[in-house]
């Protein structure tokens, strides 16, 4: 949940970038390190294990001063995919202003993304979330690889969701990320809006919002 | 140090104790940074040592301006991974507590469950025993009902070749005293002759006396055995009484029974005479072998008002210690030497008179005697 701090002047914004196991969800948040500067930038914190995967979460805090002195903060959480890490996903799931959900385009990862996916709505449940009401974007990604479900068949097999339309990404090559993720700052900025006035109060249009936070740099 | 969520951005005592910021101080001074101090709490000339775009502590030294902001960075690089640690503990931390509520729970409701299947299984064993009590006593039952109906054959088949023979004897016998009286007339009177037709006629009373007797033994078989009647029937209870302890008499016809009969006036009841007649004899031959030469026995019936009826069968006999007492009423339960009773006779009695939708109760004192009581309903 949003958390506004009145004597700093501060709100706590948490997004977390949810899917199976090896979808690329820390690949995302480290091209986001890489691509993104926004106009307030901390350090990625990675705590991978062994093989390279997520034990506990990844995070990487970004953030924003409002005209009136607003100091807003995102901070962005991965969780770890792996079936057995479900108390550990819950834990970086509760309190979640938002939700990437990162799934694998390879054909043979389907099943694996519908579990991951029904596995997100069980927790979303447990922590005292509503799926329908919260700032969701679905991203497929590995569009690089050989063996992938059709954009269109994809498209068209979530069309009646109200998460459609999908992005598509190849996290790796940083294709499709940033996009991804100022599809998800447009849809917290609706729900932000709404609880904090950031527009009227804090001098935050929706312009600005979602641009500062996913301005670019030069990549290097 | 617990924060409310392991996400919360951590104090500088959250990330370093006292002694570990001591430390930390004394190693800047080392570098050159005199006077070194790390503090939450900003002062003049400080600079902000940064963690997660927050400003977690406050450096100051004595040496320049440029140092000091170099070395804040260095602490800042340090607090990073401090807060690394710091951040993983917690939320291993949140997730083990979470994990061992969630297994609490779990363990609670399977001890529920247990608990419930454990009733269930209880509930179970006492059906399985109900159904065993139920069968076991069905079995008793068709047991003995094979076994009365046997002896009601038996004595019917008897009654009818019995007493047949024992009428023409008795006619016989009759026709043999006045054949006496005429050969009395003609024989010669002499004394020797009249002690010989004396003696003759003594001789041929005592065989009539005889033939009534086994007259008198087949009609109570009879009755015992009901074989005359159906099996529920309206019974007159003397009468099943009387004809139990004639049986018994003569059954136990090598010693002189004392039976004090108190019978009173009784009304009619529906029954099965063969069953009760059973009842009432097992009774009767529990207190002849209680009993020595010495000892009586006492059968009294009544009856009150509403026409329940009582029957009552006391003896002054051995009676009985207080262990076997709780087992009297069990089947194959004897205290006589192997062979000589089966261990069913107030199991029978107790079941016919349940049938009856009566009671019974026995009382006894060891050397004192024994007192068997049987509470049996007034018909509708």
């Amino acid at each position: 949940m949003a958390d506004f701090i009145p004597e700093d002047n501060r709100l706590n914004l948490k997004v977390v970038f949810y899917g199976p196991a090896l979808s690329g969800k820390t690949t995302n948040l480290m091209q986001l390190h890489t691509l993104l500067m926004p106009q307030r930038k901390g350090e990625l914190m990675v705590l991978e294990t062994r093989d390279d995967r997520t034990l506990f979460f990844d995070m990487l805090p970004i953030g924003l001063k409002g005209s009136d002195g607003l100091d807003l903060r995102l901070k962005l959480y991965t969780v770890p995919g792996q079936v057995q890490h479900d108390s550990t996903r819950k834990a970086v799931l509760s309190r979640a202003d938002g939700i990437v959900f990162v799934a694998d385009s390879q054909r043979n990862q389907q099943d694996n993304n519908a579990m991951a996916f029904g596995n997100l709505e069980e927790n979303l449940d447990k922590v005292g979330l509503d799926i329908d009401n919260l700032p969701l974007v679905i991203q497929f990604n590995k569009r690089d690889m050989a063996e992938v479900v059709p954009e269109e068949d994809l498209q068209q097999r979530w069309a009646q969701t109200p998460w459609s339309p999908l992005q598509m990404a190849s996290a790796l090559n940083g294709t499709g990320v940033v996009d991804t993720f100022r599809v998800l700052l447009d849809r917290l900025y609706t729900a932000t809006d709404q609880e904090f006035q950031l527009a009227d109060r804090h001098g935050i249009d929706r312009q600005t919002f979602v641009d500062r936070l996913s301005a670019e740099g030069d990549g290097s | 140090m617990t924060m409310r969520h392991f996400e919360d951005d951590p104090t500088l005592t959250d990330l370093l104790d006292p002694g570990q910021i001591a430390r930390l101080e004394a190693s800047l001074a080392g570098l050159g940074l005199t006077q070194a101090r790390l503090a939450a709490e900003r002062s003049d000339g400080a600079l902000p040592v940064e963690f997660n775009l927050e400003t977690v502590a406050w450096l100051s030294a004595n040496a320049n301006r440029n140092l000091v902001e170099k070395a804040a960075e260095l602490v800042s690089f340090v607090l990073f991974f401090v807060a690394k640690y710091r951040l993983a503990a917690n939320l291993h931390h949140d997730t083990t507590e979470a994990s061992y509520a969630e297994l609490q729970r779990k363990h609670e409701a399977l001890q529920e469950s247990e608990a419930r299947y454990r009733d269930l299984s209880d509930q179970l064993q006492e059906q399985v025993r109900e159904q065993v009590d139920t069968i076991q006593k069905a079995q008793q039952e068709l047991y003995e009902s094979a076994k009365t109906r046997s002896v009601g054959q038996l004595a019917a088949g008897i009654a009818h070749e019995i007493n047949n023979p024992v009428g023409f004897i008795q006619s016989n016998l009759k026709v043999a005293g006045d054949y006496l009286d005429d050969l009395e007339e003609k024989l010669p009177q002499d004394e020797a002759t009249r002690e010989l037709l004396a003696d003759f006629r003594d001789l041929l009373s005592e065989s009539l006396d005889g033939s009534r007797r086994i007259a008198t033994i087949v009609s109570d078989l009879k009755t015992f055995s009901s074989i005359d009647h159906a099996e529920y029937t309206h019974c007159n209870i003397n009468d099943l009484v009387r004809a139990a302890i004639h049986l018994l008499k003569t059954c136990h016809s090598d010693r002189q029974l004392t039976i004090d009969e108190r019978l009173g006036e009784l009304p009619e009841i529906p029954g099965n005479p063969a069953r009760l007649s059973e009842a009432f004899y097992n009774i009767l031959d529990n207190a002849a072998r209680a009993i020595d030469d010495e000892g009586r026995i006492i059968v009294k019936t009544a009856t009150d008002n509403s026409g329940n009826i009582a029957i009552v069968v006391q003896d002054n006999g051995c009676g009985i210690s207080p262990d076997e007492r709780e087992q009297v009423f069990d089947p194959f339960f004897t205290s006589r030497p192997v062979g000589s009773g089966t261990g069913l006779g107030l199991t029978v009695a107790q079941d016919t008179v349940r049938a009856h939708k009566g009671l019974i109760k026995l009382e006894s004192r060891e050397g004192t005697g024994t007192r068997v009581t049987l509470l049996l309903p007034r018909g509708n």
